[in-house]
C-alpha cells in the first residue's frame, strides 16, 4: 500500500514539474500563465457542462489506452495508437457506407467488429515484424500513424466523400442517426457500456488470465517467460493485436458516436494522449480509468480555449508533452516506477 | 540526371543533419525519438529570428541556440530524473511541434505560414542548375566526413562509442558516460538546429506549422537503417529523399491520375522498409538503449 501511494505521489510530483516547465514557456511566449491554466481548469472542469464533455472525450482515450497498457506491459512500445484508432474509424465508415440497409443495432454491432479487425490489422504488421525479425516497433507504428493519416485523407476525398460537403476538410457522409451509438455531446449508455466493458475486459485479462500475467513477467523478463516454456511470439503478437483493437474500437465509437461521419485528420493528438495515459497511471487499469478523466478534461479544454478564452488550443498539446517528457523519471523514488522493460 | 541529383540533395540535407545529430546520439547509447522536435524548433527560430532581426545568420545562429538547449534538457530529464528515453523523446518532439505552433501564433496572431526575407546564401544563378544548392548543402559532405574522422580516428569518438556500448567498461577506463552523452547530445543540438533552419531558410525560406511533417523520425530511422555510421546513415538519408522525389516526379507526369495519398506515403513505407532490412541483416534491434541497460 505504501509503495502504491509512493507510485500515485510520484506521478503527481512529475505532473507538476511538466505544468511548471509549461507556466515558464507561455511567459517566455507572452502569455499569462495564470490567465492560461485558470482558463484551462476552467474549461477542463468548471465550465458550464464541461464534466460532460470531460466523460465524451475520457471515454474513447480510456478505450485506447486500456489497449496502451496491455502492449507497454508485455515490453512492446507500440506507439501507433493514432493510426490504429484511423483505420477503426475507417472500418466503421465502411461499414455504414456498405450497408444502409440493414437494422440500426446490426449495422452498429459489425461497424464496431470491423473498427476492431482495421485497428488489429494496423497494429499486426508492426508487431508481425517486430517478433519475426525484431524491426523497431516504435518506429514502424509512427511510420503507420502517417501513412493510416494519408489513408484516411484518401478515403474521406474519395469513395466515402461527402458530395454535399465543403471546405477544406472533407468528410463522409453523416452517418444515419439510427446507425449512431450517441447524438453530438458523445455521452450515452451505450458509450458508457462499451467503456465500463473494456475496463473490465483489460482487468481481467491482465490479472487474471495466464496471458496478462505471462505477458506481464515477459515484459520485465523475457528470458525467463520462454524458460517457463511459454510462447513469447504469441504473447507478443496478442499483446499488438489487442492493442491495436481497442484503438480501432475507439475510432469506431468516435464515427458512430460524438463526430457522426468519418472527417479526414480528426482528434489528432488522440493516439499520443492514450499512450501518455497509460503511463501516468503507472500501466495499472483503476489508474488509468482516473487518470483518462483527468485528460479527457484537458482534450475538452483544447476546445474551449480558443472560443471562450481566446487562447491557443496548441497550449494544451504543450502540456501533455511536458508530461510525457517527465512522466517516466525514475529519480524519485529510486526503486519505482517508470515503463518497465 | 543533375536536377536529379540537385533536388535529391536539398532535398536531403536538412535531414542528414538531423540524422547526423541522432547518429552522435546513438553512439553514446541514447536513443533519440526527439530529432523531429529539434528540427521543427530549428525550423522555426531559423524564420522567425531572421524576419524580425533581419540577419540570416542571427536566424541560424538562434536556430542553434534553441535545438541546443532542448537537447540540454532532453539530457536532463534521461540521466539526472533517470526518465524512459523513448518516451521522454516523444514528449520532446511534441514539445517542439506544439511549442511552435504556440509561439508563431503569440508573435503573429494567427497560423498562417511565415516568410523570412532572405534565406541561407545559395551559388546564385550563375552556377545554372546548382545555382540553387546553398551554403550549408555544400558544407554538408565535410559535415559528415569530419564526424566520420571524429568517430573513427580521436579519443572523443572511441570513448563515445565505448559509452554507448558497454557503459560499465567505458567507466573503468575513466571516462564518464553521462558527460560523454550531454557532449553528444549537444554537439547532435548543433547538427539539428542547422538541419531545421536549412528545412525553413534553405529553400522556400518559409516556416509553416508542423512542416517537418515526419522528417525527425525519418532522420532516426535512417540512423538504424544506416548502423550509426555516418556514411550509412546519409545514404539512407539520400534513399528516403530519392524515393520522395521519385514520387513527385511521378505526380508531375501523371498529373491528376497520380494517385496522390498514395505517393505522399512512399518516403513512411520506404523508412519502414528501412529499418526492416537493417533488422534482417544485423539481428533484432531489441531496444537498445544503454540507458535502460546500465541500471
Amino acid at each position: 500500500m505504501k509503495a502504491a501511494s509512493l507510485t500515485v505521489l510520484r506521478a503527481i510530483a512529475f505532473v507538476l514539474l511538466a505544468l511548471i516547465l509549461c507556466g515558464v514557456i507561455f511567459e517566455a511566449a507572452g502569455f499569462s500563465a495564470l490567465d492560461m491554466f485558470s482558463s484551462i481548469l476552467g474549461g477542463a472542469f468548471l465550465a458550464d457542462g464541461a464534466l460532460i464533455q470531460d466523460l465524451r472525450w475520457a471515454c474513447p482515450l480510456f478505450v485506447s489506452a486500456a489497449g496502451v497498457l496491455v502492449a507497454f506491459r508485455c515490453g512492446y512500445f507500440n506507439v501507433g495508437t493514432q493510426g490504429q484508432f484511423y483505420l477503426g474509424a475507417i472500418g466503421a465508415a465502411v461499414v455504414v457506407a456498405l450497408l444502409p440497409g440493414l437494422p440500426g443495432p446490426l449495422v452498429i454491432l459489425l461497424a464496431l467488429l470491423l473498427g476492431i479487425a482495421f485497428g488489429a490489422l494496423w497494429a499486426f504488421w508492426p508487431g508481425w515484424l517486430r517478433i519475426r525479425s525484431g524491426t523497431d516497433e516504435v518506429i514502424t507504428t509512427l511510420m503507420g500513424n502517417f501513412i493510416a493519416g494519408l489513408l484516411l485523407i484518401w478515403i474521406t476525398s474519395g469513395w466515402l466523400k461527402d458530395p454535399a460537403g465543403s471546405g477544406q476538410v472533407t468528410a463522409s457522409r453523416p452517418v444515419p442517426a439510427a446507425m449512431r451509438i450517441s447524438d453530438s455531446s458523445g455521452v450515452s449508455p451505450t458509450i458508457l457500456g462499451i467503456t465500463l466493458l473494456v475496463a473490465i475486459g483489460i482487468w481481467v485479462l491482465m490479472n487474471r488470465t495466464a496471458f496478462g500475467v505471462l505477458g506481464s513477467l515477459a515484459g520485465r523478463n523475457p528470458v525467463m517467460v520462454t524458460w517457463q516454456g511459454a510462447r513469447l511470439s504469441r504473447l507478443g503478437l496478442g499483446a499488438f493485436l489487442i492493442s491495436g483493437g481497442t484503438a480501432g474500437l475507439a475510432g469506431a465509437m468516435e464515427v458512430l458516436g460524438p463526430d457522426g461521419r468519418l472527417v479526414s485528420g480528426f482528434s489528432p493528438e488522440h493516439g499520443f494522449t492514450a499512450v501518455l495515459i497509460a503511463l501516468v497511471a503507472n500501466l495499472s487499469v483503476s489508474g488509468t480509468v482516473i487518470v483518462a478523466l483527468f485528460f479527457g478534461g484537458l482534450a475538452s479544454a483544447s476546445l474551449f480555449l480558443p472560443v471562450i478564452a481566446g487562447l491557443p488550443a496548441a497550449a494544451i498539446d504543450m502540456v501533455n508533452a511536458a508530461i510525457a517528457l517527465f512522466i517516466t523519471a525514475r529519480a524519485w523514488p529510486r526503486r519505482l516506477g517508470g515503463v518497465r522493460r | 540526371m543533375i536536377s536529379l541529383v540537385v533536388a535529391v540533395l536539398r532535398e536531403a540535407t536538412p535531414m542528414i543533419y538531423v540524422a547526423m545529430a541522432g547518429m552522435l546520439a546513438q553512439r553514446a547509447g541514447v536513443w533519440n525519438l526527439g530529432l523531429e522536435g529539434l528540427m521543427i524548433t530549428g525550423a522555426c527560430a531559423g524564420v522567425v529570428i531572421t524576419e524580425r532581426v533581419g540577419s540570416v545568420l542571427a536566424g541560424v545562429a538562434g536556430a542553434v541556440l534553441f535545438s541546443v538547449l532542448l537537447s540540454v534538457l532532453l539530457w536532463v530529464v534521461i540521466e539526472k530524473l533517470r526518465a524512459n528515453p523513448i518516451i521522454a523523446g516523444l514528449g520532446l518532439t511534441g514539445l517542439g511541434l506544439s511549442g511552435t505552433d504556440l509561439a508563431i501564433q503569440a508573435i503573429y496572431g494567427s497560423e498562417a505560414a511565415v516568410t523570412a526575407p532572405a534565406g541561407i546564401p545559395t551559388l546564385g544563378p550563375a552556377y545554372g542548375i546548382l545555382g540553387v544548392l546553398d551554403v550549408l548543402v555544400l558544407l554538408m559532405p565535410f559535415t559528415v566526413l569530419a564526424l566520420w574522422v571524429l568517430l573513427r580516428r580521436t579519443r572523443f569518438g572511441l570513448r563515445l562509442a565505448a559509452c554507448g556500448e558497454h557503459p560499465f567498461a567505458a567507466r573503468s577506463v575513466g571516462a564518464d558516460p553521462g558527460r560523454m552523452r550531454l557532449l553528444a547530445l549537444v554537439l547532435g543540438g548543433v547538427l539539428a538546429g542547422l538541419g531545421g533552419a536549412d528545412l525553413s531558410l534553405g529553400g522556400l525560406q518559409i516556416f509553416s506549422i508542423n512542416m517537418t511533417a515526419g522528417r525527425g523520425f525519418m532522420a532516426f530511422a535512417a540512423v538504424i537503417f544506416g548502423a550509426a555510421h555516418p556514411l550509412g546513415t546519409t545514404l539512407a538519408v539520400l534513399f528516403f529523399s530519392l524515393v520522395e522525389y521519385l514520387g513527385i516526379k511521378a505526380q508531375l507526369v501523371f498529373g491528376e491520375n497520380a494517385p496522390r495519398d498514395f505517393i505522399l506515403m512512399l518516403p513512411y513505407l520506404a523508412t519502414v522498409l528501412g529499418i526492416w532490412i537493417s533488422a534482417r541483416l544485423r539481428g533484432g534491434a531489441v531496444v537498445n538503449s544503454a540507458e535502460l541497460r546500465d541500471s
